[in-house]
Formats: structure tokens, C-alpha cells, sequence
């Protein structure tokens, strides 16, 4: 597959804004992220880190402010080739094998092959013919992520991946991810687990649909004068709100 | 068994309606929309229009005559014979009654012969025409002096007394059954696409709308062909409806109602937000055409404002269509074919813009 040229950020957010209804759930949201980076977007239930996450891959259009994804200005559907989405619910056919539904994903962005790998990276392929219906809440985000990168994209959005996932494969799944960050895949991961939060390069910190503070974690903690990110996130959060 | 119980699944249930307002609307709207159309067709239906060619040179034609236009189960008109079947052929009439020059004089030795021809394809109409007739007969044979032997002789434009109910019936049948379940299926699984949160992972991905459609659109079309010719054959081979036409041409017809079925689905499962919803759609866009398309009465005899809602209507051209072939022989080298087809195809296209149109909208 053709690989967009190398740009210095994978993502721009500038200014975005989206209400619905009388709800703001984004208020002038503006983030950078790098190239092979692996940026966290963390934040209570409700924060608006969905909503940024579906902006950034096209589904929400802003109200205002602009999105450039791979150095192209969304709308852009070509750019979407080029990017990986895991939903926050594990969006699969549930009538299908594990193996046809990550075909299936692979075949929509026109690639053949790597779904063995696929299968491979999230600890599935032996579980390959089970019918999804019949597998685990775990197992689905597995094959949820497998979906979302048998493509192999060059920017990776994971909302909230590793719900219902196993403590052993959480730790696997996050060496995959520095490993594919490290090959120069971006990824933007939301959570609201702290202990997550610690393994980004950089971090997002949102609250109401705004961006309270970004950096390191390190960053993060010495700004809020904290000595985890829990009590970091607090902090900011109630000095915004003063 | 526990009161307290009882009452909070159905408070329960009582409060998921409280808040979903299409349901509620949908559950008291719909029955109100069916039984009114229903209660306007049957209140408001006109009676078959039948044309009269007096050419008995005594006065028992014009008795009958004057006793058949006092009838209330016909509307009639003075025709020439000459030109009873191409009204006949262009829908017109349903029926047209000859009285040949020798009527009188032959009522008058006993017996009481019109002719009497009838299109034959609308299911229905030749009943009330043949009472009428009789009615219209016994009036003015009250007066003869001796016994009159009744006997009309009926010809049919299409099909004929050996046709039953489920000959005239079954053409219209064979579309509606697969407009009806392929528009169920569809519905439901496009829904299920959008609740089950994989359409919104479609929508983040290269597809173009209209691949999506597309890809439904044929995915399910094939379904339905198989489905189509299952029932084609059962009702040719195991029922054995009447059919004058070219089996592969009915056999298009049932595919293209099903094409329109699967894009209808998918364009109104964009105004559902859950299957309960989409399952109300069911009787407020199939019992419409069910009444209005043509199968149970014949779209002329509509009051007006209904046949301007059957002209729109896709159905009332299948149905038309499988009609004209199966009872009437019809094939595209007639006009009345090719414009249902044409019509049906068009709505087609119109369909998958609207769906494709719609797509972005309602997963943002």
C-alpha cells in the first residue's frame, strides 16, 4: 500500500468545536501528535475523548476549527486508508468466525494478507474459527483490535482498548503498541486508567470538552506538583474549574 | 407471585416508552393511517364503469338499458361496439354490454340473450357487472307475458371463467410476498449494522457511501433472487396460478420489486433508531400498498386522491406488471409493460441516491 509522505505531525487538531444540542462536548479543542508517537487522551466518562476521536477519523464533523490527519485536511476519504479505528464497543459481526471478521476488515481496505498476524498480535489465532457470538467480552476486544490494524495503518485510534481485556494481555498489547510506535505507526489511545496513562509518550488531559493540560506524563505530574497522575489529573482538573 | 414485582417491569416498560416518543408516536399513528385508508377505499370506492351498446331496434334493449344506468352497482356510458375492446385494452371500462339488433324479438319467443364482455384481469369487477345485469334483466322481463330464458353470453379479454380467486390474486401475490420479506430482512440488518456500532467502523473506513449501499444492496438482492424463484415456482408448479406470460419476464419483475425492497430498507432504516422502531415501519409503508396498489381493488376505482397516492407507489406498477404478463400474455413490446418497468427501475435509482444521501447524516 502506498505510504502518505512522512509529515512531522500525524494528527492536528486546531480550534474544533462540536455542541450537540445544548451539550458542548468539544470547546476549542487544538493537540499535536507527532509521528510514531503514542499520545493518551485521558479524561473522566463523558470528557469528550470520544468525540475528539471520532473527529479525528472523519465521523464528527466540527462545528468549527479544522482537522488534518497524514498532512491532509479532513474531510479527506482517502486518508482514511491509512488509518486504524477500534470503537469503544467491539464493533464485530457477530455471526461470523473471528478469522472472516478480520478478513472482512482486511478486504474493505483493499489488503490481502496479514490477517494471520493480525490473529497473531492479539493472541487469537488458535481461536480463529470460533463464531463470535460465542466468545468472551476479552476476546472481542481482542478481534475488535485485530480489525482495527490488519491494515497496518500508519495512525492507529484506540477508544478505550483494553476494557474487559486480562492484566497479562494488557501488558502484551501495550508492548505491541511501543513496538508499532516504534516502527513509526502513530497511535492515540483514550482511557480513563491511570496506570495506562503512564505508558504514553504524551499525554492529553480533557475535561468538558477541553484540553486541561498536555506533556510527558513526568510533565503532567510536575505541572500539577503531584506524585501520580490520579492526583495530577484532580488537581488540574479543580484549577480549571477555580 | 409478587404485586410488587408485576408493576415494576411494567412501570419499567412503561418508562423506556416515556422516552422513546417515535415508538409511541408510531403505535397510535399507524392504526389510525391504516383503518382510515382502509375505511376511505371501501366507503369512497367508485363502482366498475361499464359501457352500453343498444343496437336492438325494439324497446326491450332500452329497458334494460334505462334499468342498468338507474343501477348503484355500475357506472355506464353509451359506447359503440365497435369500440368496446380498446376501452377494454386501455382500462376504460371494465366490462362493455352489447344488445344486438335482435334483442326484443328474440326476448319476445323467451329468451333474454346481451353479450357481455368483460376485461377479466381485475379481480372483483365482474361480479357486480353480471348482478347488475341480472337485476336490469328481471326489471324489464317483469312485464313479458310468458317465461324468458336468461341467457348472456360472457366473454372475457383476458382469462375466463376457469380462472378462481388465487389466479387473479396469485400474479399480485408472487411480488408482494418478496417486496414484504426482503423489506423486513433488510430493514432489521441495516439497523443491526448501525446498533451493533459496525457501521460506524464502515463509515471510518475508505468506503464511499455508495459502496455501501451497493454492497447491501447486492448482498441481499441475491437472497431474494433465490427467494423469488422459490416462490415463482411453487406458485407455477405446486398452486398453479394461471400464467399467459414468459416466466423469465415475471421472474424480472420479482427481482426488481425485490431491488426496491432491499433500498427501501436501508433508506427508512436511517429514520429508525432501534428495531422496535424499524419493525413499526412495517405496516405504515407495506399495508398502504398492500391496499392501495392495485391488488385488492382495481387502482380505478380508487377515489382520486388515493389513485395520485397509487400512481407513487412502486408496487401498484409491479403489480400492474405481473398482471399484464401472467393474465393478460403481456411482453416488453407493449407500452403499458415497459412504462411499470421503466417506473419501477427509476424508483431504483431514486432509492439508492436517497440511501446513499442519507448514510452520512445519521451515523454523525
Amino acid at each position: 500500500m502506498e505510504r502518505f509522505m512522512s509529515e512531522t505531525y500525524a494528527v492536528e487538531v486546531d480550534s474544533v468545536t462540536k455542541s450537540f444540542g445544548q451539550l458542548r462536548a468539544l470547546d476549542g479543542v487544538t493537540l499535536k501528535v507527532r509521528q510514531g508517537e503514542i499520545y493518551g487522551l485521558l479524561g473522566p466518562n463523558g470528557a469528550g475523548k470520544t468525540t475528539l476521536i471520532r473527529a479525528i477519523v472523519g465521523l464528527v464533523a466540527p462545528g468549527s476549527g479544522s482537522v488534518t490527519v497524514l498532512g491532509r485536511r479532513l474531510p479527506n476519504l482517502d486518508v482514511l486508508r491509512h488509518v486504524g479505528y477500534m470503537t469503544q464497543q467491539a464493533a464485530l459481526y457477530p455471526g461470523l468466525s473471528v478469522e472472516e471478521n478480520v478478513k472482512f476488515f482486511a478486504a474493505i481496505y483493499g489488503v490481502e494478507g496479514g490477517v494471520k498476524e493480525a490473529l497473531e498480535f492479539v493472541d487469537l489465532y488458535n481461536r480463529r474459527s470460533s463464531v463470535v457470538a460465542t466468545i468472551s467480552g476479552g476476546m472481542k476486544q481482542r478481534c475488535s483490535l485485530a480489525c482495527a490494524l490488519v491494515h497496518r495503518p500508519q495512525l492507529l485510534l484506540l477508544d478505550e482498548p483494553t476494557v474487559g481485556v486480562d492484566p497479562q494481555l494488557r501488558v502484551q498489547f501495550w508492548e505491541s503498541f511501543r513496538r508499532m510506535a516504534a516502527s513509526g505507526v502513530t497511535i492515540i489511545v483514550s482511557s480513563h486508567v491511570m496506570d495506562e496513562a503512564e505508558r504514553c509518550q504524551r499525554l492529553g488531559l480533557i475535561q468538558y470538552g477541553r484540553l486541561l493540560a498536555e506533556g510527558s506524563p513526568s510533565e503532567v505530574r510536575a505541572r500539577a506538583g503531584t506524585q501520580n497522575l490520579e492526583d495530577a489529573f484532580l488537581a488540574l482538573a479543580g484549577e480549571k474549574e477555580s | 407471585m409478587s404485586g410488587r414485582r408485576v408493576a415494576a417491569l411494567t412501570r419499567r416498560l412503561l418508562q423506556g416508552f416515556r422516552r422513546d416518543r417515535r415508538t409511541v408516536a408510531l403505535l397510535f399513528v399507524a392504526p389510525l393511517v391504516i383503518l382510515g385508508l382502509l375505511g376511505y377505499l371501501m366507503r369512497s370506492s367508485s363502482v366498475p364503469a361499464v359501457g352500453i351498446a343498444n343496437q336492438d331496434a325494439g324497446p326491450i334493449g332500452a329497458a334494460v338499458t334505462s334499468a342498468l344506468e338507474r343501477s348503484s352497482l355500475i357506472s355506464t356510458s353509451t359506447i359503440s361496439a365497435s369500440d368496446g375492446d380498446a376501452k377494454l385494452k386501455d382500462g376504460s371500462l371494465a366490462a362493455y354490454i352489447v344488445f344486438p339488433s335482435n334483442f326484443s324479438q328474440r326476448a319476445q319467443s323467451g329468451v333474454i340473450a346481451p353479450q357481455v364482455h368483460l376485461e377479466g384481469s381485475q379481480p372483483g369487477s365482474a361480479t357486480p357487472v353480471l348482478q347488475a345485469l341480472q337485476q336490469a334483466l328481471a326489471s324489464a322481463a317483469s312485464g313479458a307475458p310468458g317465461a324468458v330464458r336468461f341467457e348472456p353470453q360472457v366473454a372475457y379479454l383476458y382469462g375466463g371463467p376457469d380462472l378462481d380467486t388465487l389466479d387473479y390474486f396469485g400474479a399480485a401475490a408472487i411480488g408482494l410476498i418478496v417486496f414484504f420479506l426482503v423489506f423486513v430482512i433488510t430493514i432489521v440488518s441495516f439497523l443491526n449494522e448501525r446498533s451493533q456500532g459496525t457501521l460506524e467502523r464502515l463509515m471510518a473506513s475508505p468506503l464511499r457511501r455508495g459502496e455501501i449501499v451497493l454492497g447491501y444492496m447486492v448482498g441481499f438482492t441475491l437472497l431474494a433472487l433465490v427467494q423469488s424463484v422459490e416462490v415463482l415456482v411453487f406458485c407455477l408448479a405446486v398452486l398453479n396460478v394461471h400464467n399467459q406470460g414468459n416466466v423469465f419476464l415475471i421472474f424480472g419483475i420479482e427481482a426488481l420489486m425485490a431491488i426496491v425492497a432491499v433500498n427501501l430498507g436501508i433508506f427508512l432504516s436511517m429514520f429508525a433508531r432501534t428495531e422496535f422502531q424499524a419493525v413499526q415501519f412495517i405496516p405504515l409503508v407495506i399495508v398502504p400498498q398492500f391496499l392501495l396498489s392495485g391488488i385488492l381493488f382495481p387502482v380505478s376505482s380508487e377515489p382520486k386522491p388515493l389513485q395520485v397516492l397509487s400512481d407513487v407507489l412502486p408496487l401498484t406498477y409491479a403489480v400492474n406488471a405481473m398482471r399484464d404478463v401472467m393474465l393478460k400474455g403481456a411482453d416488453l413490446t407493449w407500452p403499458s409493460l415497459e412504462i411499470d418497468v421503466g417506473v419501477v427501475a427509476g424508483v431504483i435509482v431514486l432509492l439508492i441516491v436517497a440511501g446513499s444521501a442519507t448514510l452520512r447524516r445519521r451515523i454523525a
